[in-house]
């Protein structure tokens, strides 16, 4: 998630008190609203991002760049291959989202590192880095429920 | 401000504006469909020389925070202003104020058009926005108002031109990279290579012309009448600049908005869409300028999103409705493996 979970918690209450609660004019949808926010105040300090979210991101990583490094390595590329290993050993082992973080910086320097190299020379290399980013975009909706985007629109 | 307060206030400025012994303000209303500027419509019943006159209008106002910060509603309403009297259906738009005195912040005035506007979500049961034979009369004209956007002469606009060659390109990435930074979150690297994916591949362009910058279903005033439809204005000229045709062409094109359908914004095979622009009098288009756009049509939607996430997670604003990107932001990331061709049978 881009914004902390606290965030969007405090930004949920902050709108439904200034926003929805002066619209509500049912007496029991009004109680039924304060009671919604009353369990999400509570809820705010109690919960965090699931753990093992961060850890799935970060082992994907972990095992694209080693894949990178090895390629890079055989594509006769140590110095890039160097550059990429650096910045790996440079991850944290834990908390789970700080090691994840630490490896999608890791990701996006194999990409800097990458577009510098002559295109056959990275080719396998950008293979192994492409399948990470297709591999992490669909872990990244796998927990997603569908959208009510065009409610929200309608209003 | 409370609804009767803004009564109370357009009633004075269109009095003001139009030289009106009263106006009587009725049936405002707060648009939910943008997510953007705010909007207000409403129907002014005005007495003017003893004669009485009833008309919808539409007023767009800046923003205190929102997803295309920071704002400037001058360029496009002197855009839209000079277009009035142009057979494109934009609305006639008289004027626009930026004294904090009439409402606050700056805002712009608009005649309201006839329609509806297809939302761009497919609908309760899977379908796209249009019947076929919708779509057989909106395609053809969507493009073919496209083609006629295009050859505006922008020169009489007082817009500022991107160079030529590579520059309407390059403008437009470094904006939007300049967005993705001032929002400071730490870039997806789907994200980060896309951008430079982009660097290393800009297009020239060899004929500058007005972009709309937003044009697409969800900004199409659409009346629907005897079994088919028809285009009656193209809305939210907020990003309309100098650029490449390409640009427009791809981000209508674009899977963002195609509603569950194959179709460009829901009307016509992306491929029949550009023919229909071509066939209508607009350039020919060129598969490799529609790919860099494409690409970077999506890192734009990352970019606007993101925009409104830090306006959220800043709490400078309140509308939930910016908070729900973040869920939306995965599906972009992988809109953008399948636009860079990534994920075999991927549309770009």
């Amino acid at each position: 998630m881009t914004v902390p979970v606290e965030s969007l918690v405090d930004g949920a209450v902050r709108t439904l008190l200034d926003a929805v609660a002066p619209a509500v004019g049912s007496r029991y949808a009004r109680g039924q609203l304060y009671a919604v926010i009353d369990v999400l105040r509570n809820l705010r300090d109690r919960i965090e991002e699931r753990a093992a979210l961060a850890e799935a991101d970060a082992a994907g990583a972990a095992d694209a760049l080693a894949r990178i490094v090895v390629a890079l390595r055989a594509a006769d590329a140590a110095g890039a291959a160097d550059a990429i290993a650096a910045a790996v050993r440079a991850a944290p082992d834990g908390p789970p989202a700080a090691r994840a973080a630490a490896l999608a910086a890791a990701l996006v320097r194999a990409s800097e590192v990458l577009a510098a190299l002559p295109g056959a020379q990275a080719a396998a290399a950008r293979a192994a880095l492409e399948a990470c980013l297709v591999d992490r975009a669909f872990r990244g909706i796998a927990h997603l429920k569908p959208s009510l985007l065009a409610e929200i629109s309608r209003g | 401000m409370s609804d009767a307060a803004l009564e109370a206030r357009l009633a004075r400025f269109l009095a003001a504006r139009l030289g009106a012994e009263t106006v009587r303000i009725a049936a405002l209303e707060r648009s939910t469909e943008g997510f953007s500027q705010e909007t207000f419509s409403f129907e002014a019943t005005v007495v003017r020389a003893g004669r009485t006159e009833t008309r919808g209008w539409v007023v767009k106002r800046e923003p205190v925070a929102g997803l295309l910060e920071p704002y400037d509603l001058e360029p496009e309403f002197r855009v839209l202003h000079a277009l009035s009297d142009d057979p494109l259906p934009s609305p006639p738009t008289p004027w626009f104020e930026r004294d904090p005195a009439v409402l606050e912040r700056p805002f712009y005035v608009m005649e309201r058009l006839p329609g509806e506007v297809p939302v761009p979500a497919p609908g309760a049961n899977g379908e796209g926005p249009f019947t076929d034979a919708e779509r057989a009369v909106l395609g053809p004209a969507v493009a073919a108002t496209l083609a006629r956007l295009h050859a505006v002469d922008w020169r009489r606009l007082a817009l500022d031109p991107p160079a030529p060659g590579a520059g309407p390109a390059a403008r437009e990435l470094a904006a939007w990279r300049a967005r993705i930074a001032r929002a400071g979150f730490p870039v997806e690297p789907i994200l980060a290579d896309s951008l430079a994916w982009l660097g290393g591949n800009l297009p020239a362009t060899d004929r500058l012309v007005l972009v709309h910058g937003d044009y697409r279903l969800g900004n199409f005033l659409v009346v629907r009448e005897h079994g088919t439809a028809r285009l009656t204005g193209v809305l939210d000229w907020e990003m309309v600049h100098v650029g490449d045709p390409h640009e427009d062409l791809a981000w209508c094109a674009s899977p963002l908005w195609r509603a569950g359908t194959p179709y460009a914004s829901g009307l016509l095979p992306p491929a029949d869409f550009f023919a229909a622009y071509a066939a209508a009098g607009g350039a020919p288009v060129d598969p490799a300028r529609i790919r860099f756009w494409s690409v970077l049509a999506i890192v734009k939607m990352i970019a606007i999103m993101l925009t409104g996430l830090a306006a959220f997670r800043d709490g400078r604003t309140s509308d939930l409705r910016l908070a729900i990107f973040d869920h939306q932001l995965p599906y972009l990331h992988l809109l953008l493996a399948t636009t860079r061709g990534w994920i075999p049978g991927g549309d770009t």
